[in-house]
């Protein structure tokens, strides 16, 4: 079996195959100040006062609009904390981060957990070997009634990536790469394996930017098999009675994939889609006006350091804002415990306080039209962040690099 | 309410990636009548107009790849529903718009031959077999039926339903 049919199989009792529907017991629910308050309000039209199914096992995150910016969000974040405690459930609030890294680093989440809340990215928690679905409001509001929802078991394609990773091209490149081959429906209704010496060698972070863009290619999840480097963040984070998971020698897989990376070079996924990348030495030259480095995609300290490599003496460009922001507390912490605020400050950018941040509109440095932005998130879809602006994805090298040139540049011409 | 396990229906064709602001327009979000989200079915497509204007109750929508792809808006599958379409045949679902479709309450087959089925053609769809007879065509299509989990969902008139009653 592979790793989400032994999930399932688990969850259900029963021996589980591609295709077969299951009903499987729920380990964690989560909601957040976005699609949150749709579904409490769900919540009550059709279960008045029950309690929920286990106060334990949901968690509400605050990470869109943090603190509100304005009225409205900031009603939709008082629902929120005035259903957690009227039914016993952990909030964490605006001084926290971006949801999933939230629920990682509070040890809510283990390897074999299934999990679903309220964000097209839960699936980055295949990094840790767990099973994460982003959700509608009528599945969540269900669940947080029974703790157990309906699953179509998803056939499962392995990737296997081959070579070393060379900085300062990092995860971000590999997984742009990957898109870029298999287009962003190219793992449609499918789970991901990633497997290979590449991605045995990658730290956690690096693990979550390869699992968290499996949702630009239409994929389910996206697993890499928990080994030491989880288990030791794991155990950091005070999980106890941590169970590997691994696929059968024997599994099958829908289709294999290789990819050889020892001569990658850095990418840069082009306006409007996730797959339309190429070498950035192709768009080198490019005026941006804005650089973003954040998101659930590339907001790890591994990231900020990346890039602190990078503008470490340097000015960010006069005709760009870096707009920087850390995934977490605990990732704003280390950065600052590690000097890198320091750097960042010194360079000019503008250091915000950790969440999605610009991911969507709505949030502060949306561009205006016609401006262009180099961005570590996830998504460049047409007028996300802007009607008429122009948004190219990037790994943190290629932004800090780009943000002292004010024009796109390879990460290449700083490294030595 | 049981469905009935045969639908005959007139198809309206439609292509690959149809997503949800084609089915929905975002404008729209605000409107929380199902009578009135049913106005909008398919508005955004590129043939919006004339299958509002037209589709009458039991009609089919037979799409290409991907169908419901982008948003996870259940309004969607709510205003297909409220149309009249009897169910949908695609030759594959976003995840989220397949979740919606069942959890309230529509029908849906994936059929990998859908392409072959044209725009006006009659077709009958039996529930329980998945069997999809193109009567125009005269040809005969085999769709994976409709599990029983589904089904349980459905006949209870959505997820929440169905919970409530378990």
């Amino acid at each position: 079996m592979t790793i989400i049919e032994k999930i399932f199989t688990r969850a259900c009792g029963k021996p589980v195959r591609p295709d077969m529907y299951v009903w499987a017991g729920l380990d964690l629910v989560a909601m957040r100040d976005f699609g949150g308050p749709n579904v409490v309000q769900e919540f009550k039209d059709n279960f008045g006062d029950a309690p929920v199914f286990d106060n334990r096992k949901v968690a509400i995150t605050f990470d869109l609009h943090i603190p509100p910016r304005d009225e409205k969000v900031a009603r939709n974040q008082q629902i929120l904390r005035m259903f957690a405690k009227e039914k016993g459930i952990r909030l964490f609030d605006v001084n926290t981060g971006v949801g999933q890294h939230i629920l990682m680093e509070n040890g809510l989440v283990r390897p074999w957990d299934i999990v679903i809340g309220t964000d097209s990215h839960m699936n980055l928690l295949g990094a840790i070997g767990a099973a994460g679905f982003g959700m509608g409001t009528t599945d969540i509001a269900g669940a947080l009634y029974k703790g157990k929802l309906w699953f179509k078991v998803p056939h499962t394609i392995k990737i296997v990536i081959n070579g070393i990773l060379k900085y300062p091209v990092t995860a971000k490149d590999v997984i742009l790469y990957i898109l870029k081959n298999l287009t962003t429906s190219g793992a449609l209704n499918r789970a991901i394996e990633f497997t290979g010496e590449a991605v045995k060698m990658m730290n956690l972070s690096e693990r979550i930017t390869l699992t968290s863009m499996v949702t630009e290619m239409s994929g389910d999840i996206g697993f890499i098999e928990p080994d030491e480097t989880v288990f030791e963040f794991l155990r950091s984070h005070k999980v106890e009675n941590i169970e590997p998971i691994s696929a059968d020698e024997d599994a099958e897989y829908e289709k294999v994939y290789e990819f050889d990376i020892t001569s990658l070079r850095p990418q840069i996924a082009c306006p409007h889609s996730p797959d339309n990348v190429v070498d950035v030495s192709e768009v080198a030259g490019r005026k941006i006006d804005q650089v973003f480095i954040g998101s659930c995609t590339n907001g790890r300290f591994e990231d900020l350091k990346i890039a602190a490599r990078i503008l470490e003496g340097k000015k960010v460009n006069d005709n760009v804002r870096l707009i920087i922001v850390p995934s977490t507390m605990e990732v704003a912490q280390m950065a600052e415990e590690a000097g890198l605020y320091k750097i960042f400050l010194k360079s000019g950018a503008v250091v915000v306080n950790p969440g999605c941040s610009l991911c969507t509109t709505g949030h502060p440095g949306i561009l205006a039209p016609g401006e262009v932005m180099v961005s570590t998130s996830n998504r460049n879809f047409i007028g996300k962040l802007g009607k008429g602006a122009e948004v190219y994805l990037a790994s943190p090298a290629t932004a800090a690099a780009s943000a002292v040139r004010g024009v796109i540049t390879s990460p290449m011409e700083f490294w030595s | 309410m049981e469905f009935e396990n045969i639908k005959r229906g007139r198809v309206w064709r439609f292509g690959d990636d149809i997503d949800t602001d084609q089915i929905y327009p975002g404008k729209y979000l605000p409107l929380t009548d199902k009578t009135e989200m049913a106005k909008h079915a398919m508005e955004g497509t590129d043939r919006g107009e004339e299958f509002l204007k037209n589709v009458k109750t039991g009609d089919i929508i037979v799409a290409g790849k991907n169908f419901g792809c982008g948003s996870s808006r259940e309004h969607a599958a709510i205003a297909i529903k409220g149309a009249g379409v009897s169910l949908v045949i695609a030759e594959s679902f976003a995840r989220i718009f397949h979740r919606n479709c069942v959890n309230t309450a529509l029908l849906t087959f994936e059929l990998k031959e859908a392409k072959e089925i044209n725009d006006g053609d009659i077709i009958e769809v039996n529930i329980d077999t998945g069997e999809v007879k193109n009567l125009t065509q005269n040809k005969v299509y085999k769709a994976e039926p409709v599990s029983e989990l589904e089904k349980k969902i459905i006949n209870a008139g959505g997820l929440l339903n169905y919970l409530k009653s378990t």
